[in-house]
């Protein structure tokens, strides 16, 4: 699925519209721009500008209201939520803020997660992905409540890893840590780009956008630069 | 299986949570099970108490409203005051049933007094040829059948309470004005029984009992059919042949009016399991409550699974491992408890326990417990769809 000569994200003219009781509240208003592969993107604005919105279309998670998104030449548009879940799944890596471990799980199976999903365990992939995140092994049976935020990012960043997706998904991938551990997770990531991965960070921290490549402003729900 | 262990584990670190849910289904299972084992073991010591009589049509005269002849009379009529059968209609009956034995009884109520210095008793007396004792399927305990005219059998309750022996003497009517009858044998308990009930009876002769009742009619006849032949045609057959112009006898068939009470107890059973229903469904809410409570709390672990490729039908299944662990110890640990429970209930209502393991109690166990797991199940259902079809979106902003 999917042609790697194409964009790994292709945004045309898309709008978002919000229908509320109160009245309609346009989020994104025809928007275009695309993501090529092995780009390092940050995405900046104020609050309410719209970029939970385009990161939640970027991530498949919801259908705009108009336009087209299309993911390594695939549009979306028409894709059952089975379809969708199976994409994110496959192409896409999420980082949240929170890090969002699941408790239940130690540190192999939490990164292990997605990949159990799509074609069952490989514990030697998850050591390895582990291993690239710089993660004590020693850490590895252990809950994701033993370890610290930035132990807890490495994971959730492995676990974003752990399908080979075409993209990862940051959002404020910093925004819960200090600032030493914040810079050591931006520079494993500034390691996956140079390493070949495409990665969109969602932040308001300038120091953040410092380590990508571009960096697309939002305001209002349009592009800004 | 990840999703499978995610249950456990979730069950696991709530653990009072799905003990309290599983206690729930544990106290409705007992509930429906024991009764089922109850009314079972009901059913079965009835069955078995009236299982000696039933092939057996009993034929009594009819006491509804009489043909207006004498007592006695050669028209071999019946009355209300003296409700007899004669010898005409005796040979009446013998001939439709035969080759069926047709046994004639003589019954009365009469004071006795067992041993000198004993208090007078009040006891049915029987008459029967001996030479239908062992058509009557009277089995002994001690002595032997009865041949001689002054002899008799006791039934095993009269002989325990009046610590009778084979060789007693019993003197019959006051102050033994009626002679004396001497015990040959004991019979064995029989319980309740549509022909005979023997158990705290004596059985003498016919002839004594002409003797000295001065009787040449019966108190009923008593048809033991055959193997192989149908106690309804048989009934039918004596009701074509003696009741043509008049109802003059009543006829009871024992297999139907012993099938007419098992339907009875089984209604008994299913209505009594019914209410023990009850506690079951009240646990199935139990089980939908900590289910729908479940889901609220891991709101944001469904946004995180769905936002990761977590299919809806992988979701819901986690939540329906969770409803089926419960559902299966419950209902498992609640068939053991039954049978412990139905062990005490029949030993203390039926006073045995002989009839606790039979496959219609195993029946009800396993109705109990698949009753269990099914409630589980279908309480389990709303709360994980309910899960798996969050917006993944609103899921993730959830706090």
């Amino acid at each position: 699925m999917g042609d790697i000569m194409q964009p790994a994200i292709q945004f045309e003219d898309v709008v978002k519209i919000y229908p509320l009781k109160s009245g309609d509240v346009t989020a994104l208003n025809h928007i275009s721009f695309e993501v090529q592969r092995g780009e390092f993107i940050s995405i900046m604005g104020p609050s309410g500008s719209g970029k939970s919105t385009l990161l939640t279309l970027m991530g498949c998670l919801d259908k705009p209201t108009s336009g087209n998104i299309s993911m390594s030449g695939v549009p979306i548009r028409d894709m059952s939520d089975m379809e969708l879940t199976s994409l994110r799944r496959d192409r896409i890596g999420f980082i949240f803020q929170y890090f969002n471990l699941f408790p239940l799980l130690n540190i192999i199976e939490n990164v292990s997660f997605p990949q159990m999903l799509k074609s069952g365990v490989n514990e030697a992939r998850a050591r390895e992905v582990l291993r690239a995140v710089q993660l004590d092994e020693k850490l590895y049976t252990h809950t994701p409540m033993e370890l610290s935020g930035g132990q807890q990012q490495r994971v959730a960043v492995a676990r974003a890893l752990i399908n080979d997706p075409d993209i990862l998904l940051c959002d404020e991938p910093t925004g819960n840590l200090d600032s030493k551990t914040g810079a050591s997770i931006m520079e494993l990531m500034t390691e996956l780009n140079k390493n070949g991965a495409t990665i969109i960070v969602v932040t308001h921290d300038p120091n953040v956008a410092n380590y990508t490549n571009r960096t697309i402003r939002i305001v209002d729900g349009c592009i800004a630069s | 299986m990840i999703f499978w262990e995610i249950a456990k584990r979730n069950l696991r670190i709530h653990m009072l949570r799905s003990t309290l849910a599983m206690l729930g289904i544990v106290i409705g299972v007992v509930a429906i099970a024991s009764m089922g084992i109850l009314g079972n073991s009901m059913v079965a010591t009835v069955s078995e108490s009236l299982s000696s009589v039933g092939d057996s049509v009993i034929v009594s005269p009819y006491s509804g409203g009489g043909g207006g002849m004498g007592p006695g009379g050669g028209g071999g009529g019946v009355s209300s005051v003296n409700l007899k059968l004669s010898d005409q209609q005796y040979q009446q009956i013998k001939r439709a049933v035969a080759p069926n034995v047709a046994i004639p009884v003589l019954s009365t109520s009469e004071r006795m007094k067992v041993g000198v210095g004993s208090d007078d008793i009040v006891a049915t007396i029987y008459g029967v040829d001996p030479q239908y004792i062992p058509d009557l399927n009277l089995k002994l305990t001690a002595g032997d059948y009865n041949n001689a005219n002054s002899g008799c059998l006791v039934g095993s309750t009269f002989a325990k309470d009046n610590n009778i022996k084979v060789g007693s003497r019993i003197s019959i009517g006051s102050d033994g004005e009626k002679g004396t009858l001497r015990v040959t044998g004991i019979i064995e308990e029989r319980g309740m029984a549509f022909d005979l009930s023997t158990d705290s009876a004596i059985v003498a002769t016919q002839e004594w009992f002409d003797n000295t009742y001065n009787r040449n009619d019966y108190d009923q006849v008593v048809v033991k059919v055959k193997e192989g032949q149908d106690t309804a045609v048989v009934k039918t057959t004596i009701e074509k042949q003696m009741n043509k112009r008049d109802k003059i006898v009543s006829v009871t068939d024992s297999k139907a009016t012993l099938a007419s009470i098992y339907e009875t107890f089984g209604t008994i059973t299913t209505f009594v399991s019914a209410i023990g229903g009850i506690s079951m469904v009240v646990a199935g809410v139990s089980i939908f409550n900590i289910m729908m409570m479940s889901v609220s709390e891991r709101i944001k672990e469904i946004g995180i699974m769905r936002s990761i490729g977590t299919q809806k039908k992988e979701v819901m299944s986690m939540f329906i491992y969770e409803a089926a662990i419960i559902g299966v110890i419950g209902s498992v640990v609640g068939g053991i408890l039954s049978i412990l429970a139905g062990y005490v209930i029949s030993a203390l209502m039926l006073g045995t326990t002989k009839y606790l393991l039979t496959t219609a109690n195993a029946l009800s166990v396993g109705e109990g417990i698949g009753f269990g797991i099914v409630i589980c199940l279908a309480c389990g259902i709303y709360p994980a769809w309910q899960a798996a079809n969050l917006n993944p979106i609103d899921a993730l902003r959830h706090e």
